[in-house]
C-alpha cells in the first residue's frame, strides 16, 4: 500500500507543474491576444477608407490594369496561412483540413466569373505559398508545390512583414503566372470562435471586397453611409485615374494580405489560450481525482495497519 | 463651420482624427497641396515629405511618406499613408543608423534583384525624410 501511496503523490506532483505550465501559457496566449485583436481592429479602418476611394474610383470610365484582369484560370496560387508553433488546438488542423479540401479538387477552384458568366476550366495547377511553418510543412508532406515560405513573423504581423509577399504575389499575377491568387486563413469571429476561410485576393473582385468590409464592421459601415451623391465630374485625380489606381490597388492588396495575417494571428492565439485553459482545466480535474485516491490509499494503509496491530494483540492474549 | 475633418491612417492604426484643422499642406507626387475648407473633391498621390496643419493658429507637423490621400466633398480630408510620425517624436538617431544600414545593403546587392532594390531605395526615402523633418523640428521636441 504504502508503495501505491508514493506512485500517486508522484503524478500528482507531475501533474500540478504540467498545470503550472499550461496555466502560464494561457495566460501569455490570452494577452499576446488582446494585442493581436487591437491591431486587426485598426486594420480595418485603413481597409475601409482604401475601399472608398476604390468605390469613388470605380465611378470614372474603366481603366485597364493588369492586376483587374479577369483571364481564365490555369494556375492558382494558395496562400496558406498557419502558425508557427503548435499546441493551440485545432487551429491548424482546422485551417488545414479546409484547405487541402480544395486543393484535391483543383478545378472548383478554377472556376471564374467573367463579367456574369460562369467560366469553368480543367486541369488547375495549383501552387502553395506557406506563411508559417506549420502550413509549410503539411505541403511539403503532402507534395504539393510549395514555392515559397515565410516562416519569421512576428506575433503581431506588420506591413514589412507582408510586403515580401505581396510583392511576390503582385508581380506573378501581372506576369501572368497565376491568374487567380486565394488566401486561406481563420477568421477571428470571438475568442471562442474562429473559422477556417479560403478568400480571393486576385484578380480584385467588387464582390469579395464588399464581402470583407461587411465581415470587418457592419456597424460601421452602416453608421458612416449617408450616401452622398457626387457627380463624377466632380472628382478631380491627380495625376490622373490610371496612376491612381496603380498606387491604391496594390495597396488593397497588401491590405487584404495584411489584415488575413491579423486575423489568424488573433485566432491563433485565442485558440492557443482555450486550448490551454482546457488542459489547465483537465489538470484541476485529474489532481482531484489523484488526491481522492491518495487518500482512500492512506486511510487503506492505516486501517489495514490498525487491524494487523488488533490482531497481533489478540493472538497474545 | 468651415472646419476640416483630418483623418489621418496608416495599414496599422489611425494616426490622428481631428475636426477642427483650418488648413493642411500636403506633399502630393504632382507637388505639395495646400486645402483649406470646401476644397473640391480630390484623390491623388502622397510623396515622402512634410504634412503641415493648422489647429486653433497652431501648426502640426508631420513626417510622410508613401500611401495616397482623398478629399471628399464635406471637407473631409482622409490621408492613406505607409509612414506617418509626428515631427517631434522623430528619433534622429535611429532614422540616421536605419538610413545607413539601408544604404549598405543597397551596395552589396547592388547587382541582385530588383524588388529588394526597389523596396531598399524606398527605406532611404523613408528615412532620409526622417531625418530632414526631425532635424527642422528638433527644436520642438526639446521644449516639451
Amino acid at each position: 500500500m504504502a508503495v501505491n501511496s508514493k506512485v500517486i503523490k508522484r503524478r500528482i506532483k507531475s501533474v500540478s507543474s504540467t498545470k503550472k505550465i499550461t496555466k502560464a501559457m494561457e495566460m501569455v496566449a490570452a494577452s499576446k491576444m488582446r494585442r493581436a485583436v487591437d491591431t486587426a481592429l485598426r486594420t480595418r479602418t485603413y481597409a475601409k477608407l482604401a475601399w472608398d476611394i476604390l468605390v469613388d474610383l470605380s465611378k470614372t470610365p474603366e481603366v485597364k490594369l493588369p492586376l483587374l484582369e479577369v483571364r481564365p484560370v490555369k494556375n492558382v496560387l494558395v496562400i496558406l496561412v498557419t502558425s508557427n508553433r503548435g499546441l493551440c488546438g485545432s487551429f491548424n488542423s482546422n485551417i488545414i483540413k479546409k484547405t487541402s479540401l480544395s486543393l484535391k479538387n483543383p478545378d472548383n477552384l478554377g472556376v471564374q466569373d467573367i463579367e456574369g458568366k460562369i467560366l469553368k476550366t480543367d486541369n488547375v495547377k495549383i501552387d502553395v505559398v506557406g506563411v508559417g511553418r506549420k502550413g509549410a510543412d503539411f505541403a511539403k508532406r503532402n507534395g504539393y508545390n510549395l514555392t515559397a515560405s515565410f516562416t519569421t513573423f512576428s506575433d503581431t504581423p506588420n506591413l514589412n512583414d507582408i510586403l515580401p509577399i505581396s510583392q511576390m504575389v503582385l508581380k506573378q499575377y501581372e506576369e501572368r503566372v497565376y491568374d487567380k491568387v486565394v488566401v486561406a486563413y481563420t477568421d477571428f469571429k470571438s475568442a471562442i470562435a474562429q473559422t477556417a476561410k479560403l478568400k480571393q485576393v486576385l484578380p480584385i473582385s467588387k464582390i469579395d471586397l464588399e464581402n470583407m468590409l461587411t465581415e470587418l464592421g457592419e456597424e460601421d459601415l452602416k453608421k458612416e453611409k449617408p450616401v452622398v451623391d457626387e457627380k463624377l465630374s466632380d472628382y478631380l485625380f491627380e495625376p490622373n485615374p490610371q496612376s491612381v489606381l496603380e498606387t491604391v490597388l496594390p495597396r488593397l492588396v497588401e491590405t487584404q494580405l495584411l489584415q488575413a495575417a491579423l486575423e489568424s494571428s488573433a485566432s491563433e492565439h485565442s485558440a492557443r489560450m482555450m486550448a490551454m485553459r482546457n488542459a489547465s482545466d483537465a489538470a484541476v480535474d485529474m489532481i482531484a481525482e489523484l488526491n481522492l485516491n491518495f487518500n482512500k490509499a492512506r486511510q487503506a494503509a492505516i486501517t489495514q495497519e490498525i487491524a494487523e496491530i488488533a490482531g497481533g494483540a489478540a493472538a497474545l492474549e | 463651420m468651415n472646419k476640416i475633418n483630418l483623418k489621418i491612417v496608416t495599414p496599422e492604426k489611425v494616426i490622428y482624427q481631428n475636426d477642427q484643422i483650418d488648413q493642411v499642406s500636403i506633399p502630393t507626387s504632382t507637388g505639395e497641396i495646400t486645402v483649406l475648407p470646401n476644397h473640391i473633391p480630390l484623390v491623388s498621390i502622397l510623396q515622402s515629405g512634410e504634412m503641415v496643419f493648422k489647429e486653433n493658429g497652431q501648426d502640426n507637423y508631420f513626417a510622410l511618406s508613401g500611401g495616397f490621400l482623398e478629399i471628399k466633398n464635406n471637407s473631409e480630408v482622409v490621408i492613406l499613408a505607409d509612414n506617418v510620425e509626428r515631427a517631434h517624436e522623430i528619433n534622429v538617431e535611429r532614422a540616421e543608423a536605419a538610413k545607413a544600414k539601408a544604404e549598405e545593403q543597397m551596395k552589396e546587392i547592388k547587382n541582385r534583384e530588383d524588388v529588394d532594390f526597389a523596396r531598399l531605395q524606398a527605406v532611404i526615402d523613408r528615412e532620409a525624410n526622417r531625418l530632414r523633418v526631425g532635424n527642422k523640428y528638433r527644436h520642438l521636441r526639446k521644449s516639451e
